[in-house]
């Protein structure tokens, strides 16, 4: 298996509840940098999260999301863009407040990203 | 993405010699035509030079050299991949090490959108070399910005961690649909123009930039750029050069009624606002319009 980057994120921060999420759900405070967060995708493909740590900036600073995929085998980036908008969902959801899913899924129709449009369709 | 790559159509409708110069490291790219005082013409997120294509034949043939820069990070200039390359402060520097290197003074700065700040920033800080300033669709105040900004759906959603790199750089959302919603003639748009937007931005890492400039809008008073955008707002509040303010009448992000009065009580010297069919992007409905009210305005410039 290989490690494929897909989607990065250099600066949590800039909304601090997104990071406070990653924190929480894979409890950073006490894990560090010493192993990856994992997802398992609706798709069933997995995935992991590289957290990065920034000096003079709270842990952690960025993140990557990495898909998990066959050493030689290509990407099938139709199902890494569904399964990271997924991702996306569960995040805002997790991150709460005045972050909503239905929120995200509106951006993602007016931006014509198909994934959301097709869901809005079902 | 090299000057000879864009497409043909774009070529038909951006045929200037590509200039490029090194600033603070970075690789600039820039239009210099014809001579006479210059006119800079700065650009805003997302797009790059193109966005004054209508703008070079009436300035140049009026007896003014017009200087079109690409911002680092977008159009045909180097485009760096970490977020922490870009800073306000450092597109000052950047647009300032182009201007002196060319050595330029009496310059008429023509600013849009982050052209806004960028140029506002540069003009404040060189004001020996500055001969006017023309304002579209910008500000430069640290609070508070337009009711838009402060919107969860679309704005706030759109460039939040981890969202902000998947819509718009797994889909280059901003130069795609963004300004696609954000002008007037859409069909016009999308015939003429939209192409050489997305062009320009190819790849996702290319497009780091479309979302971190929405990050630094200040939106608090712990806000990175809260200091430099009170700094830019002491500094209208003293500016004597002479100003000229257009605005789109259809724009619904930097609405005319609050932006545009709010140049004109810092800058009461100012002509205008001048009204002219547009949305943000107010250049791609009403170029020669604009640039005719540009001509006019520096002839009356001593």
């Amino acid at each position: 298996m290989r490690l494929a980057r897909v989607l990065a994120e250099d600066w949590l921060g800039h909304y601090p509840e997104f990071r406070d999420f990653f924190v929480r759900s894979f409890d950073l405070d006490r894990v560090g940098l010493a192993r990856p967060g994992w997802l398992r995708a609706p798709s069933g493909a997995a995935y992991a999260l590289i957290f990065i740590g920034r000096s003079g900036e709270p842990f952690p600073s960025g993140v990557e999301i990495h898909a998990v995929v066959p050493a030689l085998e290509p990407l099938d980036e139709a199902q890494v863009d569904r399964d990271l908008w997924a991702i996306l969902q569960w995040v805002v959801a997790g991150v709460g407040g005045v972050w909503t899913v239905e929120a995200l899924q509106a951006t993602g129709q007016l931006f014509r990203i198909a994934v959301a449009v097709q869901q809005s369709g079902d | 993405m090299d000057a000879l790559a864009l497409r043909d159509g774009i070529h038909q409708q951006w045929p200037f010699a590509p200039h490029f110069a090194r600033v603070n490291g970075w690789r600039m790219h820039y239009v210099d035509e014809g001579a006479g005082d210059p006119v800079v013409l700065l650009h805003g997120n997302p797009t790059w030079g193109f966005l004054y294509r209508d703008f070079v034949a009436p300035l140049t043939e009026a007896g003014h050299r017009v200087i079109i820069p690409d911002m680092i990070g977008f159009g045909l200039s180097e485009k760096p991949t970490q977020e922490n390359d870009h800073s306000l402060d450092g597109h000052i520097a950047n647009l300032t090490a182009l201007m002196r290197g060319l050595d330029l003074q009496r310059i008429t700065l023509v600013c849009h959108d982050w052209g806004g700040p960028t140029g506002l920033g540069f003009a404040f800080s060189n004001s020996e070399r500055v001969r006017a300033l023309v304002l579209m669709s910008t500000w430069g105040w640290p609070l508070p910005p337009a009711e838009f900004h402060t919107r969860i759906f679309p704005w706030r959603m759109m460039h939040a961690p981890l969202i902000g790199p998947y819509l718009l750089g797994r889909h280059n959302a901003l130069a795609r649909r963004g300004v696609y919603l954000s002008v007037v003639d859409r069909a016009r748009f999308v015939a003429g123009a939209m192409t050489a937007y997305e062009a320009v931005l190819p790849d996702p890492a290319s497009r780091l930039l479309t979302w971190v400039w929405p990050r630094w809008i200040p939106m608090d008073d712990t806000a990175r750029a809260r200091d430099r955008f009170a700094w830019l707002e002491r500094q209208l509040r003293a500016c004597v050069l002479p100003a000229l303010l257009v605005w789109g009448r259809e724009d619904d992000v930097f609405d005319p009624a609050i932006f545009a009065t709010r140049f004109k009580q810092l800058l009461p010297q100012a002509e205008g606002p001048h009204l002219v069919t547009g949305r943000h992007f107010l250049q791609e409905d009403s170029g020669p319009e604009i640039a005719a009210r540009i001509v006019d305005f520096l002839r009356c410039v001593p």
